[in-house]
């Protein structure tokens, strides 16, 4: 039992992990708590429903599919699709109103991130309903991995192991990116020091751009996992949006390793508190631990040291 | 001589309508180091932050060689030959040595393999701790990394804001001592000093800015042996010295008040 509910923990982890790394380099080079960022995950998951659909009408899925995976190319062209349209969405939102606030300051920066989430929240109810969707209908036979006698056993569905290798891939890439390329350099750069690294050669322009994109990526690559696991619901960026910022806080502001831990901490969290007081509570545990941390650790795990 | 740097009547501030540099003018010439004095609140570092185009120009141009860069973004000035060296926080702290560097090499397109050896040779504390993160540097390795970044592509004018700020007096001589490796090397040198007595003995000009203004300009040794300046700034007694003609004629800079 125990083995399952780590194994539980850390699938769901990893998607506030990915989704947690946008909100955290987001805060540290942008400079504000973007509360629109669950709804780039959101976005992120329905794009990819929409290019499903519409491989789905072009010629069907099923050839296709990678067994024992749920799920074939169309999905992963459909996530690729997905990751795009996400960062243009991003992009989109940065060029019509966060650019012309951000002369404002941080606190006008996260009411209009708000009113951000609101709006494109509704404006996927209005396209796809409040009605819950899913990438595959087919139920998905969880693998035994273990037996019971060791520790309880361990199930895992193919595709909850197909989301927690990839999550692993990502964050290797974006810390190879982050530490060996000059963007990813001049990334770190802006987030420890803006004025320097103006006066150093950096665009800043060019390297907020680029943290949109590479922020609303991960929160699409997070949207897919999390439809692809659980299922798809216009709230669902709404939803994953404390626990995101739980793990970001946890993990120490402008952190990405931090922000990867604080999602898996957050997520094994959840998971015991489902086991032992119950599902209601699962988001009050992510917050007990939350605050117990801080209490010890106010800058969060792997705060970065000036 | 020609010159590698003018500015021109230059007002700038943080708040629009409230100038701090208030019209200030100064030329410095090719291959010089001018050091810029003057009491606390006299706009000194608001003057260097305005032509490094971090603080908003209000009147006035700024000429780098014979170009006009006044208002021109900051981050475009260094790949134009004009860098800067902040007095405080003025490495990337969460990045290497080493990380810096590469970093300044390859935003100003410098052939890291070239430059790099080179710079490690000028400064060798910085090769030995290449690998340590720069925020764990001593704050007299910090400056030399700062100075090191700068020339990473050697600037025409390096500019460089109290640059012996929170050192050692051992230290403050190991950096001026590099300053003057840096003159040697072709590049102009401007910067802002409150000690002024090392100031003087490094630079071949200073100007001392007042209320937003230069109001004395003068070789360094004029206003070494300039009574007003030895009296204000040295600490020594007036007696037995004379006033600069133009300092005579100046209003009376402000004694040293505590920084806000």
């Amino acid at each position: 039992m125990m083995l399952q509910v780590i194994a539980d923990g850390l699938i769901v982890g990893s998607v506030i992990s990915l989704g947690a790394i946008g909100l955290t380099i987001t805060f540290s080079i942008l400079r504000f708590s973007n509360f629109g960022h669950g709804e780039l995950l959101a976005w992120g998951a329905y794009i990819a429903l929409s290019a499903l659909a519409w491989f789905a009408a072009a010629g069907g899925t099923e050839a296709s599919r990678f067994a024992p995976l749920s799920f074939g190319w169309p999905l992963v062209f459909a996530l690729l699709g997905a990751m795009a349209g996400t960062a243009a969405l991003a992009l989109a939102l940065d060029w019509a109103l966060f650019k012309r606030l951000r002369s404002q300051g941080a606190i006008t920066l996260v009411i209009a991130s708000f009113g951000a989430a609101l709006a494109t929240r509704n404006l996927l109810f209005y396209f796809y309903g409040g009605i819950p969707q899913y990438y595959s209908v087919d139920l998905q036979i969880a693998v035994p991995l273990l037996p019971r006698s060791v520790m309880g056993g361990l199930r895992v569905t193919p595709d909850q192991l197909f989301a927690l290798a990839l999550t692993v891939v990502t964050v290797t890439g974006l810390h190879l990116f982050m530490s060996r390329s000059t963007l990813g350099r001049a990334m770190r750069a802006t987030s420890h020091n803006p004025q320097l690294a103006r006066i150093s050669g950096i665009d800043p322009e060019r390297v907020m751009r680029a943290t949109w994109v590479i922020g609303a990526m991960l929160a699409a690559l997070a949207g897919v996992f999390a439809g692809l696991t659980v299922q798809l619901r216009p709230t669902m960026g709404l939803d994953l949006l404390l626990p995101l910022f739980a793990a970001a806080i946890l993990g120490g502001i402008g952190s990405v390793w931090g922000a990867v831990i604080g999602g898996l901490i957050v997520g094994l969290a959840e998971s015991f508190a489902v086991m032992w007081i119950g599902a209601e509570y699962r988001s009050a545990a992510a917050f007990a631990v939350l605050i117990a941390i801080l209490l010890v650790r106010p800058t969060g795990l792997f705060a970065e040291k000036a | 001589m020609m010159a590698a740097l003018t500015i021109e009547h230059l007002e700038a501030g943080y708040e629009p309508g409230l100038p701090i540099v208030k019209g200030a003018s100064l030329t410095v010439g090719q291959g010089e180091i001018v050091a810029i004095l003057g009491p606390n609140g006299a706009g000194k570092s608001t003057l260097v932050k305005a032509v490094a185009g971090l603080v908003a120009i209000s009147a006035g141009r700024v000429l780098l060689g014979t170009e006009d860069i006044t208002c021109t973004p900051a981050h475009q000035l260094c790949g134009r030959g004009l860098a800067f060296v902040p007095q405080s926080e003025n490495v990337f702290a969460n990045l290497t040595v080493a990380e810096n560097l590469e970093l300044a090499a390859a935003l100003q397109k410098v052939e890291r393999r070239e430059r790099l050896p080179a710079l490690y040779a000028m400064f060798p504390d910085l090769a030995r701790q290449r690998g340590l993160l720069a925020g764990r540097l001593s704050g007299g390795q910090r400056q030399m990394l700062a100075i090191a970044r700068a020339l990473i592509r050697l600037p025409q004018v390096l500019m460089l804001d109290e640059p012996s700020a929170g050192l050692s007096p051992r230290l403050v001589a190991e950096v001026f001592a590099k300053l003057r490796e840096i003159r040697a090397s072709g590049v102009t040198v401007l910067l802002v000093e409150q000690n002024v007595k090392a100031a003087l003995a490094l630079a071949d000009r200073a100007a001392v800015l007042v209320e937003g203004r230069e109001r004395v300009v003068g070789s360094a040794a004029e206003l070494m042996a300039d009574a007003r300046i030895a009296e204000l700034y040295l600490g020594r007694h007036a007696v037995g010295r004379q006033a600069s003609p133009q300092f005579a004629q100046a209003p009376v800079p402000k004694p040293l008040k505590p920084a806000p």
